[in-house]
Parts: C-alpha cells; sequence; structure tokens
C-alpha cells in the first residue's frame, strides 16, 4: 500500500484496475475497522455506565428508604414495553406522542408511554 | 455620437461575454429554480447558484474570482494586488479570492461540520452501536465510485474526490476535493448537494427492489434510554480512536466532536447554539457562494462534468445498496428484529436519508415509526464518511 502511496501521490497519475480496486478495497476496510472498534469500545463503555447506574440505584435505596418506592414506580414506569391504546388510533397516538416530546424537551427516545387512553367528552 | 456608443457597446458586460458564460449563466438559472421552486437544498444551492451567476458574469477588469492563483498553494502576493489574470494582465483580486482562503485553508468544511456536531444527537447510535457496521456499509458507494472514476479516465486524486459524493456528505466532499482536485469542486459539490435533495428519489426503489415486504414490516423495538456521561463520553472516545489511526481526519472529525459536546457537556449552551445557527448560517452564506464561484465556464463546461453528475448518481445508488445489504444481514443475525430500511440511512445526508427509511416503512405499515431507529445509521455514516476521506487523503494527498 506504501508503494501505491508513492506512485499515485503526484496529479495525473490514472491508476490501473488492479490498483483502483486494491485502494477501493483498502478503503472499506479501514472504514469497517474503524467503526469496529468504535463499535467495540461504545458497547463495553454502555455495559459499564448501565452496570455502574445499577449498582449506584441499590445504594440511593439505602440511603433513603423512603425514597425506595418511588423509584421502583419510575423504573416500572420507564421498563420498555408495548403502548396500549384504548379507544385512539395509531396516527393521533403518534402525533400525541410527538407533542408531549415537543413540549418536553425529551427526546422520543427517551420517552416510553405505557398507554394512551381517550377521554370521552360528557 | 456613433463612436461614444460603439465604446460603450465594447466596454459593456454583453460584448465582452463569451459562450461559455453565457450557459454557466443559464445553468444558475436552473439551480435557482431548483433551490425556490423545488426546493432542493435551498440553504446551500441558492449561495452556490449566486455564486456561479456572480462568477460568469463578464467583470470589467478582472474578475471576481481567480482560479490560477489556488494551483498548488495560495498565491499571496496575488492576494495582496500584485497578481495577474489568465491572461496575464495584471488585475486587482476580487471578492471571491478571499473568501475561498477559507475553503483552501479547510476552515469552511470544518466549521460546518461542528454546527453538524452541536446539531446531532448521537443517543440512538450509542444505545444501538451496531448501527456502526450499516454506516460502514454505505460507504461502499464511495469504493464503486472510484473504481468507476478510474475506469472513466480521472486521475488518482480525482477519483477519490468523485467518489466522496457517495459518502453524501457537502462538507466532507468539499474537504477532500479542495485538496485533492479543486479544479473539479465546482461540479462535485453540486453534485453532491443535487443528489442529497434526491434522497427522496433515489433511495426508495433500491430500498424496494432489495428487500421484502416482510423485512419492511419490521417493528423494531424501543432502544434503551441513553445516559448524559455516555453522551459526553461519545465524542472524546470518537476524537481520540479516528485521530490516533487516521490524523487526516482530525480537522473535520475533531469539529464535529467538538460541536457535539458543546451540545452534549450542558455547560456551553450559548457556544452550542451559535455553533447551531449563526455560525453555521455565516459559514453556509460564504462556503456556498465561494463553491459556486470555482464553477466557471472554462473549467465547468466540459464532458468530465457530465461523467461527475453520472459517477455521482452510482455512488449514491451504490451507497444504499451497501447500507441494505448490512442491513439485511443485521435483519438475519438479530431474528428478523431489525428493519433492514434503516441501512439504507447509513449514507450520511443527515436527516433526510432517516426520514426516506422511515416513510418506506411506514408504506408498508403506518404504525412503524422507524426514525429514531434510522437516525443511528444515519450519523454512524457522516463519521464513516469522514473516516473514508481521510483514508483517500492518506493515499493519495
Amino acid at each position: 500500500m506504501i508503494t501505491t502511496l508513492i506512485n499515485y501521490a503526484e496529479r495525473g497519475n490514472v491508476l490501473s484496475v488492479p490498483d483502483a480496486l486494491k485502494n477501493a478495497g483498502f478503503t472499506i476496510m479501514v472504514v469497517f475497522a474503524v467503526l469496529c472498534l468504535i463499535f467495540i469500545i461504545i458497547s463495553i463503555a454502555g455495559k459499564i455506565f448501565s452496570a455502574t447506574s445499577k449498582a449506584d440505584k441499590p445504594a440511593a435505596e439505602t440511603a433513603a428508604p423512603a425514597a425506595a418506592p418511588a423509584a421502583a414506580a419510575s423504573e416500572e414506569e420507564f421498563s420498555s414495553g408495548s403502548l396500549r391504546l384504548k379507544g385512539c388510533d395509531e396516527k393521533t397516538a403518534a402525533m400525541i406522542m410527538a407533542i408531549v416530546s415537543d413540549n418536553t424537551g425529551i427526546p422520543l427516545s427517551e420517552l416510553v408511554f405505557k398507554s394512551i387512553t381517550l377521554v370521552e367528552d360528557k | 455620437m456613433i463612436e461614444v456608443i460603439s465604446d460603450l457597446w465594447s466596454q459593456s458586460g454583453i460584448a465582452n461575454m463569451t459562450w461559455q458564460q453565457g450557459v454557466m449563466l443559464l445553468i444558475s438559472f436552473v439551480l435557482f429554480y431548483l433551490a425556490i421552486k423545488k426546493q432542493f437544498e435551498p440553504l446551500l444551492l441558492l449561495p452556490i447558484a449566486f455564486g456561479m451567476m456572480l462568477t460568469n458574469l463578464p467583470w470589467p477588469g478582472g474578475g471576481i474570482f481567480h482560479p490560477e492563483w489556488f494551483e498548488g498553494g495560495i498565491n499571496w502576493a496575488a492576494l495582496g494586488g500584485h497578481g495577474v489574470n489568465a491572461a496575464g494582465v495584471e488585475v486587482e483580486p476580487g471578492l471571491f479570492d478571499f473568501l475561498y482562503i477559507g475553503i483552501k485553508l479547510d476552515i469552511f468544511p470544518c466549521l460546518i461540520f461542528m454546527a453538524v456536531g452541536a446539531m446531532t444527537d448521537f443517543g440512538p447510535l450509542i444505545s444501538r452501536p451496531s448501527s456502526f457496521f450499516m454506516g460502514a456499509g454505505a460507504q461502499f458507494g464511495i469504493s464503486f465510485a472510484f473504481v468507476a472514476a478510474t475506469l472513466l479516465g480521472f486521475d488518482a486524486q480525482g477519483a477519490a474526490s468523485i467518489a466522496i459524493i457517495g459518502g453524501a456528505d457537502g462538507p466532507t466532499a468539499i474537504y477532500l476535493t479542495s485538496k485533492l482536485a479543486p479544479e473539479l469542486l465546482g461540479a462535485i459539490a453540486i453534485a453532491a448537494y443535487s443528489y442529497m435533495a434526491l434522497i427522496p428519489m433515489i433511495q426508495p426503489p433500491i430500498m424496494k427492489l432489495l428487500t421484502t415486504k416482510k423485512m419492511r414490516q419490521v417493528k423494531m423495538e424501543q432502544t434503551r434510554p441513553v445516559s448524559k456521561v455516555e453522551k459526553i463520553c461519545f465524542p472524546v472516545i470518537v476524537s481520540v480512536v479516528c485521530i490516533l489511526i487516521l490524523p487526516t481526519v482530525a480537522p473535520l472529525l475533531g469539529c464535529l466532536m467538538l460541536g457535539n459536546l458543546f451540545r452534549e457537556s450542558g455547560v456551553t449552551e450559548r457556544l452550542s447554539d451559535t455553533a447551531q445557527n449563526a455560525l453555521c448560517n455565516i459559514v453556509t452564506i460564504f462556503l456556498g457562494t465561494s463553491v459556486g464561484a470555482t464553477a466557471i465556464g472554462t473549467n465547468f463546461l466540459k464532458l468530465e462534468t457530465l461523467k461527475i453528475i453520472g459517477l455521482g448518481l452510482a455512488a449514491f445508488a451504490f451507497a444504499t445498496v451497501g447500507g441494505l445489504l448490512i442491513g439485511i444481514v443485521m435483519y438475519y443475525l438479530s431474528k428478523g428484529k431489525i428493519n433492514p430500511l434503516i441501512g439504507a440511512a447509513g449514507v450520511s445526508a443527515v436527516p433526510m436519508a432517516a426520514r426516506v427509511a422511515s416513510k418506506v416503512g411506514q408504506k408498508e405499515n403506518p404504525s412503524n415509526f422507524l426514525l429514531m431507529h434510522a437516525m443511528g445509521p444515519n450519523v454512524a455514516g457522516v463519521i464513516g464518511s469522514a473516516v473514508a476521506a481521510g483514508v483517500l487523503l492518506s493515499l493519495f494527498g
């Protein structure tokens, strides 16, 4: 690859087809290698952060027992699960979710909805 | 009296206009139409078109831009007022001679990347890091276009600059081309931004061709929430890893991640706001007009430009194919939990490509909302194209 670099660093040199294929292959391989490395690091970091936050939670519960039910409720509230729609179509539900996200400033990826229920006017 | 009118005529722009300038003016009018009426990336296409129009109007006593002063390096003496134009006549520097310094010295593309970083939420990518593979797969268009451009007779630098159109990332394309093949800058920038605007037309047929209805209907599970600490660490980790391996990407990727750190740190609200709004808008004006100014008729109206436009389209199409193929592999590996359509969003073009993936998914299943899932590969593609640019720069710079 160093030889290729020296040969073609000057303008005006058209690569041969094998050299072009070699350089194209090398480029995509390096892209995959670098992104794969970041993938590994981010995955490991994510697991460490998740483990740390889980370890912190029991400690917080011990320190403030009164807050424990609230924390448990919060955890349950934010656990992933399917959204239940009662009397509300999916399009309206999507609009409601988008409006809540916009008004609260919380990204949709961080909001979890348990159910959306239509309240009838009396 | 006739002599006066004759003098007036001979000094007028109309008498001094070449056919190339006339054609370029018409092309700039077409770009105005596409930007204003069709809204094809108007924020960039409009200043590009205006820069193109200005530079191709016949200017008495020289011109508004002199590309010959930037061949090799910057001719600082000419910019100081001691320059001659292509015809050998001593002329004063024009406005775009000064603005173009920002491109030649990589300032504008890097500042745009800082703005992009400040506007980007890497949360979807952090919560599903496997999206990196789809972002990498979509860089296949770069490799394909590189080989195709070589076959069409472009030298290594020209082929690398054309290939980067497949990265679907305007600032990266401008950054690499201004370093490797500055004479192709106008055509490459126009092709890159035009095709980005055409993504809703280019991608859906390819998506439908490569995926089954069952694949397109896959509803993806919500990803885990990402903590603030993870979001703060992400730009630092990516900068260190990428720049250690490929120092040539430091200006682009460093600015992208700096902008993102402004956003995520939570302590530089003003800097983040400036990068996202005022700075971004100012630099966009300078970048667009100076890129447009490089499209001078004698350089632009060549067969090469048509080849670049064709290769750019092929690069975009194969980038989509690459992303989709990795998406399909991940669909099988995840036992049908990942919708392969989000792979197509691996071509950068944030957030247009993610929107298209979401829209195509929603056509198959109206209750399917893929946007947030597609944002992962989409922002991975930005990093992937910057890395690809760094590799090409190392090889041919």
